[in-house]
């Protein structure tokens, strides 16, 4: 599992390759809490998931809440259909905000900074 | 910093840092920096935790626990640093080998924990198994923290439930099915418009708990295939959903998507009840496997012979010992647990009679299981449903211990139904005791007729169609010679045996189905519906199909098109049930008690109004139901005339300005053998009706506007 993440104005958008298994999952929420420390909006790009496990998937899920308490945002992008599929059946999906794209997600932003 | 000192491991047991458990819960449960185990056994010498790797299946660790991990008869431990991702675990235990008084322990099984959340093994539903895995199923822990967002039991009356009986992979498994996930818990969500259409309130899943469908692999000499354990009535773990159910089963996820279904389930105002079958085990007798119970505990948790052999009161080789304290405890603790983690809202107890049995097998007079269940305040508000008989020639139907809480499926119902259906004599009067809701089985013990289940087909026995196609079994295809299977069907096939083109019969054929499904959202008590029923599912004459994954058991959606008909009258009738009060009181009607219009709550007609005739060769039964409610008087006639000649009524009169309004006449082709309310014809006030052969009607009584 790799990690990058880049700055797009008040947004970090971080892009996850591999699988998000248990194992991952806990060095993966370290990294992305200290990013959503220093931004708005975090747009997970998830493209390059490859299994995301149930543990993997609460994970995110326990970001998620995090960050609304925080009153941060966290959109997730390009889910890959199978991914999504499994999110999906198990419930997951309809609690997550989801874009299709990176510039889907930040054309959706936009507004309310310009604001 | 940890906050607490017993998150700190004390000692370590073959490499892995540990401590002494809880000894409750039962099972596994995930705790800070680790898991904890807990398991009992009685006579166990020994106890020694096994991990498995999840990957490689390859054993990593055996943990033979000391004796300071145990308190009583119950050994526990904490794990730390154990990835509950990465593996699964089962128990060896030592102890005596000596059938003669019970004992069978055997530590070089690796056994299940009866507590297990979760299995693997069988992850895929019809994937062939390794057949030389020694240990083909594993528990492995899963979160308990699903988020329902505001769900909870929907607590439907039992008088307003209408109960869909299905199997999950049955259900949408047919390619005609058009899904996205055909056969699983996640098809059942993407069908729920379905049900929503159709009108039900309640499915009532066959088994859902984990099953090996592998169980019953045996060649079958018809088909040249294997037979398959598919309807599940064959427990491996009580406390895990059936993975091969699952759209996600391979990753381990079915308790969310299941769930997730009964959540979505919820939201469209569906009930989920599970057919639960605590009777007994996959283990079989004593030529069968060691899975789990037979290693762990034997001699507690079956019913043995004096010699140690194994009572069969169920049928399927073993009996659970279920009013013993420790099995109490476990099958109280697995219904409490399905209501609680799962939100289910009820269960029907397969062969329940047996939960009634003290240990040497005899009824007893108050059984504590039975009292527990149906006393417990987790479950205080879930519908509890006996199959009130057991294989072993138990059959307390009416009689069943229920503690003011047990309903029964009421197989009287299904048989005088059935027999009136076909014509046999004698019976007009036993179709007037179904219909009034089996006073002559509930009424003396104040039990009301909410403790009738009321059906006429469920999973065993033909379906509605072949029951009125069909005058015997045709059980050829399971392999046994058509021995199996029971032959006491009270089906008749209106003039040829099976699948005919002849017009007469095919249209006589569908009025009979209709007649039937009409006493069903009559009758006074909760109706029951088999899947399939309302669009004419066949299992060709097969009334045992338990062994076969294929069209004998896949619903075949298409039907919804060529027996649009009958799917149109199915939906219509339970409307008709669903929108009169008078059907659907939580009390016995009776004929001294006022219902409304000058009608008493239920009164008894013939071909002459208030002249019923209960005589051998009657085949006419004509009723009226009357209530009075804030939304006004309901007052409903119904008659149903089993002979092969029409027969004239006089219909009982009405007050001014009320109008009897036809709402079925089975004996009217489609549109109007059955109409919505409020769209039927006025019949003029001292008209007489015509019933035809073998039809049925239902009429309304109607507020002519000035």
């Amino acid at each position: 599992m790799q990690i990058t993440v880049s700055q797009h104005h008040s947004a970090a958008i971080a892009v996850i390759t591999g699988d998000i298994t248990h194992s991952a999952a806990g060095d993966l929420q370290e990294k992305l809490m200290a990013v959503l420390c220093s931004t708005d909006m975090l747009v997970l790009d998830c493209s390059g998931i490859g299994i995301l496990t149930s543990a993997g998937l609460r994970m995110l899920l326990i970001l998620y809440r995090e960050s609304k308490v925080n009153g941060k945002k966290i959109v997730l992008v390009a889910i890959p259909e199978s991914v999504k599929d499994v999110m999906s059946v198990t419930g997951f999906l309809e609690q997550f905000a989801i874009h299709n794209s990176v510039d889907d997600a930040l054309a959706q932003v936009s507004k309310p900074i310009l604001l | 910093m940890s906050t607490r000192i017993d998150l700190y491991p004390t000692a370590e047991i073959s490499g892995w840092k540990v401590r002494p458990g809880r000894v409750r819960p039962y099972g596994t449960s995930l705790v800070p920096g680790g898991v904890n185990f807990s398991i009992y056994s009685s006579a166990a010498t020994s106890c020694t935790l096994v991990l498995f790797d999840r990957q490689s299946r390859k054993i990593i660790a055996e943990l033979l626990l000391p004796d300071s991990f145990r308190i009583g008869d119950v050994w526990s431990v904490v794990i730390f640093d154990l990835d509950p991702e990465s593996f699964e675990y089962g128990y060896r235990m030592d102890g005596p080998w000596d059938p003669a008084i019970g004992h069978r322990f055997d530590a070089s099984k690796v056994l299940l924990d009866p507590y297990v959340r979760s299995i693997s093994g069988r992850d895929v539903w019809g994937i062939p198994p390794d057949w030389d895995d020694e240990f083909p199923y594993r528990g492995f822990v899963i979160p308990e923290d699903f988020d329902w967002r505001g769900d909870s039991s929907l607590e439907i009356p039992s008088e307003d439930l209408i109960v869909y009986e299905m199997h999950v992979r049955g259900f949408t498994r047919h390619q005609t099915s058009a899904i996205a996930h055909p056969g699983t818990y996640a098809g059942v969500v993407e069908k729920i418009p379905y049900l929503i259409g159709l009108g039900v309130n309640c499915v009532e899943l066959l088994p859902v708990f984990e099953f090996d469908e592998f169980e019953l692999s045996v060649p079958n000499s018809y088909t040249g295939g294997t037979n398959m354990n598919y309807w599940g009535y064959s427990t491996v773990g009580f406390f895990a959903p059936k993975a091969g159910f699952a759209a996600t089963g391979s990753l381990g996820m079915q308790a969310d998507e299941f769930k997730s279904m009964v959540r979505a389930l919820h939201q469209a105002g569906i009930e989920v009840i599970l057919d639960v079958v605590f009777n007994h085990t996959c283990e079989g007798d004593h030529r069968g496997p060691t899975i789990s119970f037979r290693g762990l505990d034997n001699q507690i948790y079956y019913l043995l012979t004096p010699e140690g052999y194994y009572h069969n009161f169920s049928g399927c080789g073993n009996s659970l010992n279920c009013n013993n304290p420790v099995v109490r405890d476990m099958v109280l603790e697995c219904l409490r647990f399905w209501v609680s983690e799962y939100h289910i809202d009820g269960f029907r107890f397969d062969a329940a009679a047996i939960l009634g049995r003290d240990p040497s097998g005899m009824i007893m007079n108050n059984p504590p299981l039975l009292e527990s269940v149906a006393l417990d305040p987790i479950l205080k508000k879930c519908k509890l449903i006996a199959e009130a008989w057991d294989a072993g020639g138990l059959y307390l139907l009416g009689k069943f211990p229920n503690y003011g809480r047990f309903s029964e499926w009421n197989g009287k119902f299904r048989d005088d139904t059935r027999d009136f259906l076909r014509g046999m004599p004698d019976h007009a009067s036993l179709l007037a005791t179904r219909i009034a809701g089996s006073p002559d089985l509930y009424e003396a013990g104040g039990r009301g007729p909410l403790a009738s289940i009321n059906f006429i087909t469920c999973h065993d026995g033909f379906t509605l169609r072949d029951l009125v196609s069909y005058n015997h079994k045709h059980n050829d295809t399971n392999g046994e010679d058509n021995r199996d299977g029971s032959d006491d069907n009270r089906s008749w096939n209106c003039g040829i045996e099976g699948e005919t083109t002849d017009k007469e019969i095919c249209s006589l054929r569908l009025r009979q189905i209709k007649n039937a499904l009409l006493m069903l959202m009559v009758a006074r008590g909760t109706p029951m519906l088999l899947m399939g029923d309302e669009m004419g599912r066949t299992q060709w004459g097969n009334n045992n199909v338990y062994c076969h994954d294929n069209h004998l058991n896949w619903l075949d959606w298409s039907l919804l098109e060529s027996e649009s008909e009958l799917f149109r009258f199915t939906r219509l009738a339970i409307s008709l049930r669903l929108r009169h009060p008078a059907l659907r009181s939580s009390r016995h009607p009776r004929s001294d008690r006022a219902g409304a219009l000058g009608f008493p709550e239920i009164s008894w007609h013939g071909s002459q109004p208030w002249s019923p005739d209960w005589s051998a060769e009657s085949r006419l039964v004509a009723v009226v139901l009357a209530s009075t409610t804030s939304s006004g008087e309901d007052v409903i006639y119904y008659a149903w005339n089993s002979s092969s000649t029409a027969n004239i009524l006089q219909l009982p009169s009405l007050p001014e300005p009320f109008y009897w309004r036809v709402a079925v006449n089975t004996g009217c082709d489609a549109p109007s053998d059955i109409n919505n309310d409020d769209e039927g014809p006025l019949l003029e006030p001292t008209h007489s009706f015509l019933i035809g052969p073998y039809s049925s009607i239902a009429l309304i009584a109607y507020r002519q506007k000035s």
